[in-house]
Parts: structure tokens; C-alpha cells; sequence
């Protein structure tokens, strides 16, 4: 059969962000696209989490704050009672 | 934990713009737990002129606790105690958002020399004078700035020959500036103190 190349070798090349606005965590000021100071590697492992009032953060920061604030927190960024995105 | 990664990025963030803001905050020792910023009085106060610094001290849970500030430069205004520094600003308490950076509390502290609030104290004395005589309080504030927060200014032999002049032996003047790191308020305290 003519004209049918065969590709023996492919490189896939892909890269991946955060849909996120802010470019840095407004907890630990870290970049989205990297992790969360107690974390290793970004990505599933630190997932990023959305308020109701659309401000995003580190899951494991936001947690950190709902966890020392009794017994409503409200979003850093914005004060609003803290709800996460449905 | 102190999260100290996101402190060192603060120190780097806030001394990048210092000479647009006067704001500055640098560690006091090695550990970055302990850190002093300084702020300029605001124009058109009676602070005005002054460079007034704070002592920081971060608790082992910032950002998630408020930094714990006070004043380490003598100031009379009705929302900090002309005793101890202590600083009445729901920020520093049970506003504080770890959103909120060593440099915004420092400029919302700087806010607060401008707008005393003396219809919620910390110094009651002051708020007093504030609210029945504001000439006197103008005056008595601007003299603190210019006897307490503008002596950063003289050169080292000037601090020695001042406190020398009060009648402190020159030797233990000079090595008590150096302990202080030249601060000849906090010296004269520690020389008074024994």
C-alpha cells in the first residue's frame, strides 16, 4: 500500500492549570498551579476548592481556616459566610 | 507551624515597594517569629514626620491567628496605650482574615493614626482629651512624635552624647545602643531600668 505512513514513536506534550482567576491562593499565597505549603506535588492531590462567593483556594487552606474558626467562618477574601460551591 | 514560606514572600513583597508605601518589616532575629515594621506618621496628622515602629510578633498559628502588633515607638493616640503600645483595631482581633498580609494590618494601623476612633478607647485618657480638648491632644501628640519618633534620625554619637548628657557612663551607653539596635528610646528604657 502506498502513501500510508507508519509513526513509530509519538511524544505527547500536554499541559494543565487551575481554572481559577487569581493566580495565587490567598491563604498561603502560593501559586494555584503549584501546591499548598504542606504539600509535595500539585495537582489532584491539592485540589483547589470554590466558595459560593466564587473566591478559590487551596482545599487543604480553606480547610485549615473553616477548621479554626467556630462556629461560622466566612471566606478570606470577602467575608461572606464560608459555603462551598454546590 | 508558622507557615515561614509564606512570611519570607510577605518580607520580600513588602520591602519591594517601600518607597512608594514608607512601609517596612524586617526580622528581629534570626527565627522570623519576631519582626519589627516601621511606619510613617500620616501627612497632615500629628504623626506627620514621625517613623513609628511596631513590634511583631507571629503566633504559631498565623495566618490562621492574627500577628500580634504593638507599638515599640511612644505615641499619643486615643485607640493605643500610651503605656504599654497595645493597639485597639478589630483587624489585629476578631476581623482578621489570612488574607490579610503584615503589611495590610500594617497600613490599616497606619489608617488608624490617621482616623482615631475614641468612642472605643484603648487608651482612656486620650480619648478623653481627644474628645473635650483636640487642641491640647493635637499638641501633646505632636510632641510625642517629635521626641519619640524622630530621634531615628540622629547619628549615633548624637544618641551618646544625649544619654551621656542625662548622666549615664558613656561605655554602658554605647554598648546598651548596640543591644537595641541604636533605638535610643528603648535604650534610655533599658538604662533606666537597670
Amino acid at each position: 500500500m502506498e502513501g500510508i505512513e507508519i509513526v513509530f514513536l509519538w511524544h505527547a506534550v500536554a499541559s494543565w492549570t487551575w481554572d481559577a482567576q487569581d493566580e495565587t491562593c490567598g491563604i498561603c499565597r502560593m501559586a494555584f498551579d503549584g501546591c499548598c505549603p504542606d504539600c509535595k506535588l500539585p495537582g489532584d492531590d491539592c485540589p483547589l476548592i470554590w466558595g459560593a462567593c466564587n473566591h478559590a483556594f487551596h482545599l487543604h487552606c480553606i480547610l485549615k481556616w473553616i477548621n479554626s474558626q467556630t462556629p461560622q467562618a466566612h471566606c478570606p477574601m470577602c467575608r461572606r459566610e464560608w459555603q462551598f460551591k454546590e | 507551624m508558622v507557615d515561614f514560606s509564606r512570611v519570607q514572600k510577605e518580607l520580600q513583597e513588602c520591602n519591594r515597594d517601600i518607597n512608594v508605601s514608607g512601609i517596612s518589616v524586617n526580622p528581629k532575629s534570626d527565627n522570623l517569629t519576631n519582626l519589627i515594621g516601621t511606619i510613617p506618621g500620616p501627612i497632615g496628622t500629628p504623626y506627620e514626620g514621625g517613623t513609628f515602629k511596631i513590634d511583631i510578633n507571629l503566633p504559631d498559628g498565623y495566618p490562621f491567628e492574627p500577628p500580634k502588633m504593638k507599638f515599640a515607638t511612644k505615641v499619643w493616640h486615643p485607640n493605643i496605650s500610651s503605656q504599654s503600645g497595645a493597639i485597639c483595631l478589630d483587624i489585629l482581633k476578631d476581623q482578621w482574615s489570612p488574607a490579610l498580609t503584615l503589611k495590610t494590618a500594617l497600613l490599616s494601623i497606619q489608617a488608624l493614626l490617621s482616623a482615631p476612633e475614641p468612642d472605643d478607647p484603648q487608651d482612656a485618657v486620650v480619648a478623653q482629651q481627644y474628645l473635650k480638648d483636640y487642641q491640647t491632644f493635637a499638641s501633646t501628640a505632636r510632641y510625642w512624635t517629635e521626641s519619640f519618633a524622630k530621634t531615628s534620625s540622629l547619628g549615633v554619637e548624637e544618641k551618646v552624647q544625649k544619654l551621656v548628657e542625662m548622666g549615664f557612663p558613656e561605655g554602658l551607653v554605647r554598648s546598651t545602643l548596640e543591644v537595641v539596635g541604636g533605638d535610643e528610646n528603648m535604650a534610655l528604657e533599658k538604662l533606666c531600668s537597670g
